[in-house]
This record gives structure tokens, C-alpha cells and sequence, in this order.
């Protein structure tokens, strides 16, 4: 004889049912404990938000009125276990009393970096011939949006963006 | 009924359902009991081994510039990361003990016996499988104490007659312990070893099933019964108490990770993983050239011993009874293991704890708060707040950075005026040293004892040391009071050439104030 067949007797059958039970039950709490930990751990990073500081981009006296002023800022990160040092560049933009607009200028098409034209009076895309007014606002070629503007914030003389 | 009809297309076209009654119908014997789980907790533990060296993987770094604080970051930062690595640190702990016990229980019931010669064999692979893993994977933190057990561990090879120069050179990837190696030991630990394993245990498992379970020592009386869910329950119920124990460790436990591997450091004196305290205790019995008894032939002789254990027991008795010689030898295995490792543990160096706060480090902690310090190393800042800053430069070069930031940091953002002594400098090194090892904040202190600290920080971190802080100029501290009384300690403070004319210490009479006098010598004076 091999074995007793399930289902030979009502009792038999029940007492499998019940086991079949607890054993289904325990391993899957087992299985839900590592699936949440390993699971959590596994994807953790990945949905945490960068983290922004304030950096002092520039003296609200160095800058001249209404002409975008390229600034680099060097913004150090936490890069996983690692601290990177970025190299930003942006243009600032000072309008009127204490107010300052801060562009990136990183072209919204595939990512060159724009650069002032004094004499167009415009930004311009060295790669695809984008062109951007002093707001940021498309003026021609292939950019789908608009220059990010980054938060700035004037504090005293210093002009402080948010990165 | 509509997922009754997806598994009836796919059983059709996989045999699904064969496969798992093959898998889960094997009779068993009547009269097996809890003394059969072991196997199965040990497959268990394994499988969690995997599954966490999996995640672990994602976020290991295997070189040395980057390995300690990829543990660091998965100990401290990565969600669930602490129990993780504490999940696969004890875990492998479990492992060895579940060998071992699965081992016992072949041995007692004697089910290493024909035919089962093979399934036996394979087992004792996996067990050295096991302790391969246990050994590369101590490497892999990158602290003090992976890398100075390695550098024993690669000694111990070299001490191997004829080829241990060449299988030492062969497992350290060069002539030094170094990035090959740890790039070496870490492919070993999550492929090599990984692919060995699975192979060995497959093979065990067919080679269990094909001869089916040895059963208990005495017929017993009754009818076979499937493996599901009569034995399965069991092994689920062990399988769940192995996992709520190992769980608990993982969460109640830190898991130990020592200050980042100093080559230079050859004070540093290791002690290997519990299950090898063993093997590291008779290595003690066997100085100098006898040393291959100890770390060759014997444990070659054990291993030896047990792989071709059936094929010298090879009469049909189980009953361990009548198999005296083999439960002796086995009770004379474990006796001596057990006796090595309790005078392992009592012969073992004690290592001070890398994140307790000592004074040193406490004042460096003080330092750091000065604006000299914040000015860049804030949040929002030119560097990165120094409780958050990686020691990635030579402690010579820290030093000098924070006595003159400007000299080595050129164009650093308006750089402070002055700088700090060389005492203070080694303060915030220790700082930075505590709170990189544990995340712990200093304690804070108050009175005297906070007077002492400044005054250690300030004037004696360059040649003393204190806790494991400071420099080694001087005499040692820690102990300072068990010497020298508070009358003596005044004395020489103040003006150690009218103690010893050729003392070498500077006087610290006319650069300490009377208080901070008082309080440096009443706090080493009750440091005993």
C-alpha cells in the first residue's frame, strides 16, 4: 500500500483540510513578513524625494538690473551611501526692487545648456537652435516648455535659491 | 471554476499536478517525529539568506573606498535595513547551528548508513559550503574587524606546506589584502558559492528522495503517511518558531559593524565568528612552525574523518548504543569543540566599543560646533555637516585641514580665520570617528567632568590616548588613576621636569586655570 488516499474517510479528509489550513496559514505570515521587509527595503529609496536646501546663489548688488546673470552653485547631496558635489549653473534675473526670478538653464528640449545672447537680448540652445525670451517663455525652435524657474528668496543682500 | 479551468490548460500542457504529488505525496513512516524538521528549517534559513543577500546586494558597494559605508547606509539609512542586515548576520549563526543539529540527528539515528552514503556526503559539502560563506562573508563590511580576520585568515592559508604561498596569493587576488580581494571573496560569496550551494542541495534533496527518510531507530507500527500536510505541519510550525526566533534577534540586536578597516592599524587584534572560535583557539597550542597541525591537518583530518564516515561504519545497526565508537567520537568532537570555543571566548581581546563616547571624542563633538567648522560644514553649506561626512582622507590630512581648512581647500568659500590646535584637530577626528561607528549622539556632560573634557580635547589628544581616541605619543589614559593618585597627577600636569628632569611632556601649569587643573586631574585620577 502507498499511502492512505485523502478523502477515504470523512475524519481523514477533515484533519487534512485543518492541517492544509494551518500550513497554508503560517506560511503565508511568514511569506507577508519578508515580502513587506524585503519588499520595503527593496523599493524604500526609490520613492524618497530629493531633498532641497536653500544655497546663496549670488549678492542682490552684483547683479544687473533685467539682464539674466549665469551663477554656478555647487550644491552638495546625499547620493545614496555617497555625498556628491553638483555643479549648477543658473541664470538670475534681477526685475525691479529686491526681486529676483532664478532660471535653469538646462534647455526644456534634450537637456544642452542655454547660455545668454546680449546682443539678441535672448537665450539661446547651442544644439537645436532653441531660443528662450528673459522669462524663460519659448520664443523659437523645438523646446516643448518653457526654462524651469527655480524658488529664490532675498535675504538682506544675499539672493538665496532653492535646490 | 474559472481557475479550475486555467490550471486544468496549464497541468495539461506541464503535468503540474504529477509534479506536486510528487513533490508533496512521498510516504513517510509511521513514527516520525519532530527530530525530522531540522532539514527543513535548514532549507528555510537558507532561502531567507537568499532573499536578504538579494536586497543587501542592491545597495553593497564590494570596494574598499566605498564598501564600509554602503553598510553603514544600510545599517543606519535604508528603510528595514538594519533588520535585514540583522536578518542575515544571525541568520548565518542559525544556519551553523541547524547544521549542526540536522548532523547530530543523522549521526544519533544513524541514517548515514547504506544506501544513504552519497546523501550523507553531499551533507557535509554543504556544510563546509556554509562555513565558505560565513568566512567570505566577514570580509565584506570592510571594518577593522573583517579585515584584520581576513588578513588571519589568508595567514592561516600561507602556513599551508608546499602551495600555501600560492593558494594564499591565489584568494587574496594579489600581494596585498586589498580592492582584488574584496572584489574576489564578494564574487565567491553572492555567485561561486550561491551556484555550489544550490547544486549540493539539489543533489541532497533527489538523493534524500530517492533512498527516502531513514525513519525512527525502531520500526514502529502503522501505515505510511503522505509528507502533506501530515509532516509538513511540523516542519511549518519549526519552520515559523526558527523564523519568530531569528526575527527577534534581528530587530533586538545591532548588528555589530567596527570602525573602517586601518591597514595601518596593526594593534588591532581579531577574533573570528563564534563557530570558528574553535579553530582560532587551538591555533594558540600549536606556535610557530607546528602551526599546520593546528590549522591544516586536524581540521583536514575532522573533515576527512566525517565524509568517510559510512564508509567505515558500514555494519546495519542504527541504535547508537551499538555503535559505540562513532557516539564516542562524536561526544569527543563535541566535548573538545565546545572546551575551545568557552576559552576562545575567555582568551578573546576585548575591542573598546568603536561608538561609545569617550572625553576625547565628547569635546571633539564641541569643536565641532564651532563656527570655524559650521561656517562651511552645514546644511545648505560649502561641505556637508561633519556629523554626516565620510572619512574618506588620511588622518594626517584631516588633521592639517582643520588646523588650516585654507591650505587645503583652496577657494573654499570665505575661509575661517586661524584654525584649531592639533589636539582639537584630533578631537573632531575622534567625533567624527564615534558617530560615523553608531549614529549615537554624545552624551552630555555637566561640571567638572565637562571642564576635564575640554581640557583633554584641547591640550593632550595629540599624544594621548583616551578610550581609543587620540594618539599614542604619550602613555595610554584610559586607565590613568590606576597608577598615579590625584597628588601626583597635579604635580606633573603642572610641571613634569620637577617630577622627572627628563620628562618630555610640556607643563601645562601656566596654560591651565586653576579649575581646569583641579578637574583634569580629579577625572584621570578616577579613571581606573
Amino acid at each position: 500500500m502507498r499511502t492512505q488516499r485523502a478523502g477515504s474517510a470523512h475524519g481523514d479528509a477533515g484533519r487534512r483540510q485543518f492541517l492544509s489550513g494551518i500550513i497554508a496559514g503560517i506560511q503565508g505570515a511568514i511569506g507577508a513578513a519578508l515580502a513587506f521587509l524585503l519588499g520595503g527595503a527593496a523599493t524604500a529609496p526609490s520613492f524618497h524625494a530629493r531633498q532641497t536646501n536653500w544655497w546663496p546663489a549670488a549678492p542682490l548688488d552684483d547683479l544687473p538690473e533685467g539682464e539674466p546673470t549665469p551663477v554656478t552653485i555647487r550644491v552638495t547631496r546625499e547620493d545614496g551611501y555617497n555625498q556628491v558635489v553638483d555643479r549648477q549653473v543658473l541664470f538670475l534675473i534681477k526685475s525691479g526692487d529686491a526681486q529676483v526670478t532664478a532660471l535653469s538653464s538646462t534647455c526644456t528640449h534634450l537637456g544642452c545648456r542655454v547660455s545668454w545672447d546680449a546682443a539678441a537680448q535672448l537665450l539661446k540652445c547651442p544644439c537645436h537652435g532653441g531660443v528662450f525670451d528673459r522669462t524663460g517663455a519659448v520664443n523659437a525652435g523645438p523646446p516643448p516648455a518653457p526654462l524651469h524657474t527655480i524658488e529664490t528668496r532675498v535675504e538682506g543682500n544675499q539672493v538665496l535659491v532653492q535646490l | 471554476m474559472r481557475l479550475r479551468t486555467i490550471v486544468d490548460w496549464i497541468d495539461a500542457r506541464t503535468g503540474l499536478r504529477a509534479a506536486r504529488s510528487h513533490l508533496l505525496d512521498e510516504p513517510l513512516p509511521a513514527g516520525i517525529g519532530w527530530w525530522f524538521v531540522m532539514g527543513s528549517i535548514l532549507l528555510f534559513l537558507l532561502g531567507i539568506q537568499l532573499l536578504t543577500g538579494v536586497v543587501l546586494t542592491m545597495y553593497y558597494v564590494p570596494a574598499p573606498d566605498h564598501a564600509y559605508d554602503s553598510v553603514r547606509f544600510i545599517t543606519d539609512r535604508l528603510s528595514f535595513g538594519r533588520i535585514i542586515r540583522g536578518l542575515h548576520f544571525f541568520g548565518a549563526s542559525f544556519i551553523v547551528i541547524a547544521a549542526v543539529v540536522h548532523m547530530l540527528r543523522v549521526v544519533l539515528f544513524g541514517s548515514y548508513k547504506k544506501p544513504r552514503e552519497l546523501t550523507w556526503m553531499t551533507g557535509i559539502l554543504l556544510l563546509l559550503i556554509i562555513l565558505g560563506f560565513a568566512l567570505t562573508g566577514y570580509l565584506l563590511p570592510w571594518d577593522q574587524k573583517a579585515y584584520w580576520a581576513t588578513t588571519v585568515t589568508i595567514n592561516i592559508a600561507r602556513s599551508a606546506p608546499l602551495f600555501g604561498e600560492s593558494v594564499a596569493s591565489l584568494i587574496r587576488g594579489g600581494p596585498d589584502l586589498g580592492a582584488l580581494t574584496l572584489l574576489r571573496w564578494y564574487t565567491a560569496h553572492v555567485f561561486l558559492l550561491p551556484a555550489a550551494l544550490i547544486g549540493f542541495v539539489v543533489a541532497h534533496l533527489y538523493l534524500m528522495r530517492r533512498h527516502g527518510i531513514s525513519g525512527p531507530l525502531q520500526p514502529v507500527m502503522g501505515s505510511p503517511r503522505p509528507f502533506y500536510p501530515y509532516q509538513a505541519v511540523k516542519d511549518t510550525v519549526a519552520m515559523a518558531i526558527a523564523f519568530a526566533v531569528l526575527l527577534t534577534f534581528a530587530t533586538s540586536f545591532r548588528v555589530p559593524l567596527d570602525a573602517v578597516a586601518d591597514p595601518s592599524d596593526s594593534r588591532y587584534v581579531p577574533r573570528p565568528e563564534w563557530y570558528f572560535l574553535s579553530l582560532f583557539q587551538l591555533l594558540k597550542y600549536f606556535p610557530g612552525p607546528l602551526e599546520p597541525i593546528a590549522t591544516i591537518v586536524i581540521p583536514g583530518l575532522v573533515v576527512l574523518a566525517l565524509l568517510l564516515l559510512p564508509l567505515f561504519d558500514r555494519r546495519p545497526n542504527r541504535h547508537p548504543r551499538e555503535r559505540r565508537m562513532v557516539t564516542s567520537g562524536f561526544a569527543a568532537l563535541g566535548v573538545a569543540i565546545v572546551v575551545l570555543t568557552f576559552l576562545g571566548f575567555k582568551d578573546s581581546p576585548a575591542h573598546a566599543d568603536p561608538a561609545h563616547w569617550g572625553p576625547i571624542a565628547i569635546a571633539g563633538h564641541e569643536f565641532a560646533q564651532h563656527q570655524q567648522c559650521t561656517t562651511c560644514h552645514r546644511v545648505g553649506g560649502a561641505a556637508n555637516p561633519l556629523s554626516n561626512t565620510r572619512l574618506r582622507k588620511t588622518p594626517e590630512w584631516l588633521v592639517a585641514h582643520v588646523v588650516d581648512p585654507d591650505t587645503i581647500v583652496p577657494g573654499s568659500r570665505r575661509p575661517p580665520r586661524g584654525g584649531m590646535t592639533p589636539s582639537q584637530a584630533q578631537s573632531i577626528l575622534s567625533y567624527m570617528r564615534t558617530i560615523r561607528a553608531g549614529g549615537i549622539p554624545p552624551p552630555s556632560l555637566e561640571g567638572e567632568a565637562h571642564v576635564a573634557t575640554i581640557v583633554l580635547g584641547t591640550y593632550c589628544a595629540n599624544c594621548h590616548m583616551i578610550d581609543g581616541n587620540g594618539r599614542h605619543e604619550g602613555p595610554d589614559l584610559t586607565q590613568a588613576g590606576e597608577k598615579r593618585d590625584s597628588k601626583w597627577l597635579r604635580a606633573w600636569i603642572s610641571d613634569p621636569e620637577a617630577v622627572d628632569p627628563d620628562a618630555q611632556m610640556p607643563s601645562f601649569g601656566d596654560r591651565l586655570s586653576p579649575e581646569e587643573l583641579t578637574a583634569v586631574v580629579n577625572y584621570l585620577a578616577a579613571r581606573k
